[in-house]
């Protein structure tokens, strides 16, 4: 059960980190580049939160501004702020270049 | 999103801290309540909490795209703790950029 | 009431705490609802109730001649706690300093 493990250390503050990449680059290069950036988050419940991406942490807990709940396309809600908990994230989609 | 600086999603549950909020939990279940503590798992301690239940019917035979039937079952508790391991969303009780109210969470319907 | 609060996850368990012998409804992810006394908590907030008494007993009424019972912390959806008994300033304020970082 994840919930039974204690949280884990801080995110590490890496050192200057390298410039976004854009067509190559980790998985973590493409979450720093998106920081600040349209994103739609899909959950596993097939659900769709766009706006944009205020910050994410290890977990994939994700903070999200101006947000809009699409559910089939459709707008459902808007919240200016929301969180996500990380456990219901399936993928984080950029919607801009970046 | 400079003046209010949010290095980390936590942050913005900090924000909310005796503030009423919506979260959005599993099983389609949803609360608004005062939040007064939360931990690195999302567990919630929350007051004056109002939980919405949506049970979705869908009616026996009826065609496709047909829109199921929604209820809505509702109840008050005073005060709970919510397992972190069903929370999806929690969602601010204002925008924190134009600091307005235009994303202001209702507080319960009194009935 | 005296609280002593680590960082990162305690917080929680340290209200369990301080409710302990205090009565508790208990809601589980198979919405069986359990009202008893709480006799203790662990850190995986597991829950021991004594004098408990299921809320919808016509449906559960395997659950009638049980007095106490043991709650795996994964399974609770819910608590309900006596707000009485529940100091909601220290809570923010404990948050507010113990909080994940």
């Amino acid at each position: 059960m994840e919930d039974s493990t204690p949280p884990p250390p801080p995110e590490e503050q890496s050192p200057p980190p390298p410039p976004p990449a854009t067509h190559t680059g980790s998985p973590t290069d493409f979450l720093k580049g998106v920081v600040g950036k349209r994103v739609i988050v899909r959950l596993t419940s097939g659900m769709d939160y766009r706006g944009v991406l205020s910050c994410l942490d290890g977990y994939m807990n994700i903070a999200l501004e101006q947000t809009e709940e699409h559910v089939n396309g459709v707008v459902t809600n808007r919240y200016g702020d929301a969180f996500i908990r990380g456990n219901n994230v399936l993928y984080i989609s950029a919607a801009e270049a970046f | 999103m400079e003046n209010s600086s949010i290095q980390e999603p936590f942050d913005l549950i900090r924000l909310s801290l005796s503030e009423r909020v919506f979260v959005k939990l599993r099983g389609d279940r949803e609360l608004t309540g005062i939040l007064h503590a939360y931990d690195g798992h999302m567990n919630l301690i929350m007051s004056d909490v109002e939980e919405t239940i949506m049970i979705v019917d869908v009616a026996e035979g009826a065609p496709a795209g047909q829109p199921a039937t929604v209820n809505v079952a509702k109840r008050k508790m005073e005060m709970l703790f919510v397992r972190g391991d069903g929370v999806i969303l929690v969602r601010l009780p204002y925008c924190r950029i134009c600091r307005c109210s235009c994303n202001q969470v209702s507080p319960p319907s009194r009935t | 009431m005296r609280h002593n609060f680590c960082p990162l996850g305690s917080l929680i368990f340290s209200v369990f705490k301080t409710l302990t012998d205090q009565q508790v409804t208990v809601e589980l992810k198979n919405d069986l609802s359990i009202t008893g006394v709480l006799k203790s908590v662990d850190q995986f907030l597991n829950i021991r109730l004594d004098s408990i008494k299921v809320l919808d007993e016509a449906r559960h009424p395997h659950m009638m001649a049980v007095k106490n019972c043991f709650i795996r912390g994964s399974v609770v959806r819910y608590v309900q706690l006596p707000s009485e008994h529940v100091d909601t300033q220290l809570l923010e304020d404990a948050t507010r300093r113990g909080a994940p970082t």
